[in-house]
Parts: structure tokens; sequence; C-alpha cells
């Protein structure tokens, strides 16, 4: 009888300690997840590298690892549209940006197209990429850490003290990002594709967008549309997802116009992480300005 | 003993009337009994239900329907709540909700849409098969696989809600997943659907052909540049399949889908206490509710009925009684000469007197032996008789 009781209480003890699996539908979320969590949790973004997670469908195997997950990080804005075709454990779900709905940004209208061999999407509806926006990246990483709390409320402490960090860190690229952007408030930018509009609208950049993959050679009517666009709104610079083919910045540069690389960081990045890649991106900002 | 052992044999020759004696004084104590031990069973099975479900929430009105809808999947559905009520419990961070939607039907069973937290909170167990995964799925209870003779891999058509109804939503094709454990709950006759699979079967959730590429001008009615309205003639997807999942969509504000209830797991007693507090107010939409609180007040309903019974089978038992004692008396004066006979080979009076008694309670015992067996019987039995008779 006293062995059994040792027994449960030492199951329950473990239970306590067990290390946490959380499933995120994009990078930066694991990331936010990884930093706060630490080695309390394993956090897991199963898609495949090289794919645009907002427009990703896990396959079976996939569904059933997120189903069995202690948390599900969900980006909100209407990311990751898989989720409303699949069935998950609601009470296990956390809509990260859910404590600023009302600052979801409506894309007005989209064009319908695909990267590569993925699906046929257009960017109609709510713009889904938040955390380009520091302030509200900080807002998602703490209900990450609330929803960590109250998993885990032992570790209460712990998760506070990695959130604090995580958020310096978050601030110091909301100054910096700030600061470039001062210099220079009339610069006029092109973005390659319509995924900017948090960061557009934090940090004041004058950004209109075209809907062009890094690597297809932007069509002759495609063409047209642009350099309507240009006349209404000289630009300089066009802010690309990621490198676009030589063709295509050559005849950019015969318009006047540069590149820079700014990754949304939407998937694990080939090297480093999401600071370095932010960091990156921050420096291809201030060819600009 | 010679007197017991007399008394056995004119028991024993003597066999329809005493049948006929067993018989009665076996009822007049069975039937009590079982009824109690059978009330016992159901207001056990009842309350266990109700009193691992903290507590309920849905529209104003009928608690009573809103519990038996929700807990024992009754056909009387509530009136009609929005997923708003889910956000709001969610966001009051006090309790954890679990919206369902049980409407529809599959050849007689419920429909339960849910999330699969569900199977969690019920502690249900998969028998065979794997869990709910994409739209258009549905996991069986072990008694619907059971009847229907459906295995996963198999498919389930929804039904519509009223056979006039020709106008009305198309029939779902369900993919039959899993099957779950027997769980001897109501949840045995369930037909578990996702939440958003439910509002296919509405209608709310659709998916059709690509309006902007259909070539077949009678199925749309509008083209402009804000976008293309379709004809009524535009056949909706009747089945869910990996190749038009992805033309699947909602229509509105997903905010406001229906639902009949949400079951509220308070995360403690303070918790449950302030989130009642919010839906006192008379001007609520909402209501929400303890289903022990409604069961008890439908056992005490059961046992006011089950008194009136008790008092039926007092006065039926008394009358028996009575007519047993006139079938002994008779018997004595049908005797008359078998008792002179045994006076007159010298036995007492109190000898025969004792001859008689022994006969009675040869009789007593026999009649306790089988009620004994009966109750035994019903004991055993109680849980599934009271499914059988309440559940399914």
């Amino acid at each position: 009888m006293l062995m059994l009781c040792f027994i449960g209480v030492f199951a329950q003890i473990a239970q306590a300690n067990a290390r946490l699996t959380i499933y995120t539908v994009n990078y930066p979320l694991q990331y936010f997840a990884q930093r706060i969590a630490g080695e309390k949790a394993e956090v897991v973004f199963p898609a495949p590298k090289n794919i645009d997670p907002a427009f990703w469908s896990p396959d079976a195997k996939t569904i059933h690892a997120y189903q069995t997950a202690d948390l599900i990080l969900l980006n909100g804005a209407n990311y990751a549209k898989w989720i409303n075709k699949i069935s998950l454990p609601r009470l296990r779900m956390v809509n990260t940006s859910r404590a600023f709905e009302k600052k979801y940004i409506q894309v007005q209208s989209g064009v319908t197209h695909s990267h590569g061999a993925g699906p046929d999407h257009s960017h109609t509806g709510i713009a889904f990429t938040t955390w380009l926006d520091m302030s509200l990246a900080i807002q998602q990483a703490e209900a990450i850490k609330n929803a960590l709390i109250k998993k885990q409320p032992k570790f209460e402490a712990e998760f506070i003290t990695n959130f604090k960090n995580l958020k310096n860190d978050l601030l110091m690229l909301d100054t910096e990002l700030k600061k470039i952007t001062k210099k220079n408030m009339n610069l006029n930018l092109f973005s390659s594709h319509p995924v900017y509009q948090y960061l557009a609208n934090r940090y004041e950049l004058n950004l209109q967008s075209v809907v062009w993959e890094p690597d297809v050679l932007p069509g002759p009517e495609e063409w047209k549309i642009f350099e309507r666009k240009l006349q209404a709104h000289p630009a300089t610079w066009m802010i690309w997802e990621a490198p676009p083919k030589n063709e295509t910045l050559m005849w950019l540069r015969k318009v006047g116009i540069n590149s820079l690389i700014f990754n949304p960081c939407a998937n694990v990045p080939e090297a480093g992480d999401f600071l370095t890649v932010m960091h990156s991106n921050i420096s291809e900002l201030k060819r600009a300005y | 003993m010679h007197a017991l052992y007399l008394a056995w044999k004119y028991i024993i020759f003597n066999k329809i009337r005493t049948v006929t004696l067993v018989a009665c004084v076996t009822l007049i104590a069975v039937l009590p009994l079982s009824l109690e031990l059978l009330l016992n069973e159901s207001e056990r099975q009842l309350l266990s239900r109700a009193q691992t479900t903290p507590t309920l929430l849905g529209a104003k009105g009928s608690a009573l329907d809103l519990v038996m809808n929700s807990l024992y999947f009754d056909d009387e559905v509530p009136e009609l709540i929005s997923m708003q009520a889910v956000e709001e419990v969610q966001a009051s961070g006090l309790a954890d909700p679990i919206p369902l939607y049980i409407r529809y039907k599959a050849r007689r069973f419920p429909i339960v849409g849910t999330t699969i937290d569900y199977m969690d909170f019920r502690e249900l167990h998969l028998a065979e098969g794997r869990q709910l995964a994409m739209l258009g799925e549905c996991v069986l209870g072990a008694n619907v696989a059971e009847t229907l003779g459906l295995k996963p891999g198999d498919s389930l058509l929804s039904s519509p809600e009223t056979v006039f109804d020709l106008a009305g939503i198309y029939p779902l094709k369900m993919k039959v997943v899993g099957v779950l454990r027997r769980s001897h709950t109501p949840d045995d006759l369930g037909v578990f659907v996702d939440l958003k699979t439910a509002w296919v079967i509405e209608g709310l959730v659709h998916g059709h052909a690509d309006v902007s590429k259909v070539t077949d001008d009678t199925l749309i009615m509008q083209r402009n540049q804000n976008g293309v309205v379709a004809s009524p003639k535009l056949l909706h997807y009747n089945e869910i399949t990996e190749a038009n999942i992805d033309s699947f969509h909602f229509h509105g504000d997903a905010g406001l889908y229906p639902l009949s209830a949400v079951i509220v797991i308070p995360n403690d007693e303070k918790s449950k206490t302030i989130l009642r507090g919010r839906y006192l107010d008379k001007n609520a939409r909402h209501q929400i509710i303890l289903p022990e609180v409604v069961i008890d007040g439908l056992l005490e309903n059961i046992f006011r009925i089950k008194n009136v019974l008790d008092a039926v089978i007092l006065i039926v038992g008394l009358a028996t009684i009575l007519a047993l004692l006139l079938v002994f008396a008779l018997t004595i004066r049908l005797r008359q000469r078998e008792i002179n006979t045994i006076f007159k080979l010298g036995c007492s009076r109190m000898t025969i007197a004792y001859l008689l008694v022994n006969e009675i309670l040869i009789i007593l015992t026999l009649a306790s032996l089988v009620c004994l067996g009966l109750l035994l019987l019903v004991n055993i039995y109680s849980s599934d008789i009271v499914r059988l008779l309440f559940i399914s």
C-alpha cells in the first residue's frame, strides 16, 4: 500500500516536471516560445523549410502531433487557414494576437497567385505578418508567457525572467527600426509582396506593394502595372522577402529602383535565428535610409 | 421434523396451488424492491453525468431541455446561442468552454458537434481508428457503430431535419475515422463531429466549384468588379475530400455561428461563483446552470411519482395478502376432513397448527428465495436495464 502511494506521488511529481510539448504555426512564435520556456518545453514548428507557413497544410501525422501537444500557439489574424479545416483541441490553442485583434489591418484587394509549387492564394482579408511590428511581437510573446504560466505555474519566475530578456531584445529592434525610418520620412518604397503592412504601419514607411515572386520574372503586364504605380508613387527602393533574380534586379535598376532584402522570417532561417535575421533586415533597411 | 416433512410432501403434491402462492408472494416483494433498485441506479446514472458537468451555458429558457439535450443528447433542441458565448467565457479567464452543437441526426443517432476537448473532458477513448482530424470526418459511439455495423473507413450520411425539407440542406456524407470504446453513457449513442463539420451540415460552411472559373453562365447570377454572385443552381459538395477541402469556406461572421450549449469548466469554486453572477442579470440573453441541480429537480419529480407507485403497490400488496389469507382459510376449510383424520390418528390440535404453519413457512421461504434470485438479477443488470429504458 505504501509502495503504491509512493509510486502515485512520484508519478504526480514526474508529470508536474514533465517538459511541455508546444506546437506553433510559424517560426517567430516558435522562437518566442522557446526563448520564454527555455528547457521547460520542446517547441516544435513542423512545416518544411522553404515553404510559406501561412499557406501550408499539415499532413495527417502532423495534425495528430498538433492534437497531442500541450499547447498550440496560433498567430491569429487569419494566419494559417488550415486551422479552420482540421480538428484541434480549442482549450490548448492560444491565439497570441487576441489582445490586439482591433489593430488587425484589412487588405482591400489581392491578386490570386502561387509560390512555386504551393497552392493558389491571395492576400485579401486580414494582413497577418503581425510580428514585423515589434510592439505587437512583444504582445504575442506576452500571450505565450501567460499561457506557459497557466500551464506550469511553478516555473512562473523563470518564464517572467526569460520573457523580460526577449522583450528587451524586441524593444531594441523596435527602437532601431524607428530610428532608421525617422531619418527620411518621405522616402517612398515598394515591396515585392503584400506582407509588410504591420512593419509599414508601425515604422511609418511610405510603402506600396506589388505581387512579385523573387524566383519568377515579372511578365510584361506586371511591368506595365508597376510602371503606372511608379509614376504615382515615385520610389527608389523595393523590399524583397528573398533575393530576386538578377534579370529582375537589372530591370529595376534601369528604372532607378534599388533592391533590399527584408526577410519576414515566417519560416526557420537558413542560418541564425529571429534576432539575427531582424538585425540583418535592419542593416538592409539602413541602405535605403 | 415430521411436521415439516408432512408439510413439504403436501406442498409438493399440490404443485399448482404452491406455485400460485409462491408467485403471488414473490411479486408483492419483488415489484417495489426492483423499482427501488432501478430508480436508485437511474438516479446514480443521471446524477453521475450531471455531476461530471460542472456548469452549462445556454440560451435563457427551459433548463431541463438544455441539460437533456447537452448531456443526454435528447431530441428537444434548446434555443440556439452563438460562438460569441464561447469567446465571452474564454475572454473572462475564469473557465474553459467546450462548445456543443447537438441538432442534427445521422440515421436517428444524434450528431454531436464539438471540439476534441470534449473527448478529453469525458475521458472517451478510441477502440479503433483515429481521432477527428479533417473537416467532414466523424467518430462513432460504441452503440452507433454496433447498431449500424460501421467501422473506420465507412461513411455515414447526415439526415435532413424533416422529411419535408426538400429545399433544405444537402445531406453530408461523413467519413467514419474512429469508433469510441464503450463508456456506458449517452456518449455511446453519439456521432461525434468537429463543430465546423456540424456547420457544414447546416450549410454555413460549404464548398463548391470556383465561381470565378465556371463556364456555365446559368450558374452565375451576377459578375462584377466586387465579385461573383452564384445562382442556387451551383451545387455544393456533399462530401469533403482531399481534392475539394480547399474550396470549403465560411460564410458570414464565424463568431455568430450557432451552438446549442457550452460546457463551462470553471478554474475553481470562486471562478464558478463569479461567472454565475455575471449571468444572473434579468436582461442577460444566456443562462448558466448547474446540471446537478436541474437533474436533482427532475429526480424529485420522479420520486414523487415513485411515491404514488409505492402507494399503489402497497394497496395491491395488502389486497394480495388478504387474498392469500383467504386462500389459506379456505384451504383449511377444504382440508377439514383431512384435519379430522389427522386428529383421530392422535395428533394434537397444536401439532395440526404446527403442520399448517410449516406449510406457510415453506411457501414463504420458497418465495423469498425466488425473490432474492430475481433481485440479484435486477441488481446485476440494473445499469443495463436503466440504459435500455432511459438512454436508448
